[in-house]
């Protein structure tokens, strides 16, 4: 019955316009964060350990996925916060915040690809198009876990401010946790287990393999990558009942 | 109107809030009550003691009440923003609240893009909107400005833009909260002239105001809302006298 989608799209776009106005650079921010981050990493890690030729696009594409993680966590969560003034005042389905701050994480990751596809003209990478199906499911399950994490912080936000501030702390963790720019063999064993265990780095293994080293993708990668999609599927169903059950009860609180 | 369906009916609606009584914050507060952080001291403060209201199709419902009284808290339970703590709230159609002037408005879009933003926001249709877009903003008597950023109109020119806005969304109910006033005696009288237009459409009005004139001028029914409790005083005058009186 409600303009749903027009509504999404609505927020989609005002939210991205107003990101960057009145700034000279705008939406080349977008790509400078992450690039900037690489060109840090990159110099100083390069320099301490001999890295072979995948490192330099694996790191650039490990950048670019835990910052699109990265900023549509932030944005998730205060998602329905920052739209208090509309939530007062009309009523709507209220999940369509949450969905339009995370989808502008995949707008910016496409602007990021671009830099990525620049990147490889100089330092060629090799996929297939299986290996690009690899990639974009791994990308379709980060999506559904970031929205799922969002329906959930972005409610308990309301009564609970501190979550802003324990969120970046965890994000620094996952940052660490994840093999952006170290190798997973380099770890020792134990170590290894424990990062494994984080959802991202499924996501950022299988993500490279699919777009830097095409040829070498097997089925079993596919299902690995989906053992982390039923996950993220999981935490989205949760999220999205936790969500319909608490949101309606909170216009007061805002 | 008999056998006749109310179009919004509120059966024993109650709402109350947290009243907090003492105010301890820091965590040494918290520390020497560790209790405190999970059970604030305070009460339930009774904002609306069971309202029971029926609107039928086609009226034009007025309510008065002095500040603090619930009036708006009673309009945002029918609108579906707050949630009722006991008691029953049933819409029957398209029902368009405006509890606020220009939802969503932001200063740093232009004119044109906050027409469409607000206009989405209160569920208009984004080719209706375009079709309809030469009738706002001429209603709105804004032609030179739609492409200048909202922060540089002033304060009278938003509040037109806002309203033209609002009274192209098509609903059965209408929600006004207080936006009678707005602008100069000339786009009054054309706002008057809308109300007007949706009484001789059937469309049904619940109008929270503090002018008697307006209450006097559109409203078949009025309530009187006295600290949570509404009275129906039977006629319009009698309500005025009431809020008058206080």
């Amino acid at each position: 019955m409600f303009n749903y989608t027009e509504l999404l799209w609505q927020f989609i776009t005002t939210d991205f316009k107003l990101r960057y106005k009145n700034s000279y650079l705008g939406i080349v921010w977008i790509v400078l964060k992450p690039l900037a981050m690489f060109g840090v990493i990159y110099l100083i890690w390069s320099n301490i350990f001999k890295m072979d030729a995948d490192y330099k696009m694996g790191l650039l594409l490990g950048i670019i996925i835990m910052n699109m993680f990265n900023e549509a966590i932030m944005m998730g969560l205060t998602s329905l916060m920052s739209k208090a003034g509309i939530i007062l005042k009309i009523k709507f389905p209220r999940e369509v915040v949450v969905y339009s701050s995370v989808t502008i994480s995949l707008i910016d990751l496409f602007f990021n690809m671009i830099v990525f596809v620049i990147f490889s003209i100089f330092t060629p990478v090799s996929t297939t198009f299986v290996g690009f199906l690899l990639f974009l499911f791994c990308i379709f399950t980060l999506f559904v876990l970031i929205t799922g994490i969002s329906l959930f912080t972005s409610v308990m936000y309301i009564k609970l401010r501190d979550i802003h501030n324990l969120t970046m702390v965890l994000l620094q963790l996952v940052f660490w946790m994840t093999p952006i720019y170290y190798k997973l063999a380099m770890l020792p064993e134990n170590l290894q287990n424990i990062v494994k265990l984080n959802p991202l780095t499924t996501i950022v293994v299988y993500a490279r393999k699919g777009l830097i080293n095409g040829p070498d993708v097997r089925l079993e990668d596919f299902a690995q990558t989906g053992i982390i999609f039923c996950v993220s599927l999981l935490v989205f169903v949760l999220g999205f009942m936790f969500f319909r059950k608490r949101v309606s009860k909170l216009a007061e609180f805002f | 109107m008999d056998g006749e369906k109310p179009i919004v009916e509120l059966k024993n609606v109650k709402k109350s809030f947290f009243l907090p009584h003492e105010k301890h914050d820091t965590f040494i507060e918290y520390l020497s009550h560790p209790s405190r952080i999970f059970k604030r001291a305070g009460e339930q403060y009774e904002v609306l003691k069971d309202i029971d209201m029926k609107i039928y199709p086609g009226e034009f419902v007025g309510i008065m009440g002095r500040n603090g009284s619930g009036k708006s808290t009673l309009l945002k339970i029918m609108a579906g923003i707050y949630e009722p703590s006991g008691g029953k709230v049933i819409v029957r159609g398209k029902m368009v609240p405006f509890l606020e002037l220009g939802v969503g408005f932001n200063p740093e879009l232009s004119g044109r893009e906050n027409v469409y933003l607000n206009g989405i926001i209160l569920g208009m249709k984004k080719r209706d909107l375009e079709a309809k877009y030469k009738e706002i903003v001429d209603f709105a008597e804004l032609e030179k400005f739609m492409d200048a950023p909202l922060k540089n109109y002033s304060s009278g020119m938003q509040v037109r833009l806002a309203f033209s806005i609002a009274i192209m969304a098509d609903a059965d109910i209408y929600i006004l909260d207080e936006v009678l006033a707005v602008g100069d005696v000339a786009f009054q009288e054309k706002c008057f002239d809308v109300f007007r237009q949706y009484k001789k459409d059937g469309k049904t009005v619940v109008l929270v105001t503090h002018s008697p004139a307006s209450v006097k001028d559109f409203c078949d029914r009025a309530l009187f809302l006295k600290d949570g409790v509404l009275h129906d005083l039977g006629s319009v005058d009698n309500v005025i006298e009431a809020y008058v009186n206080g």
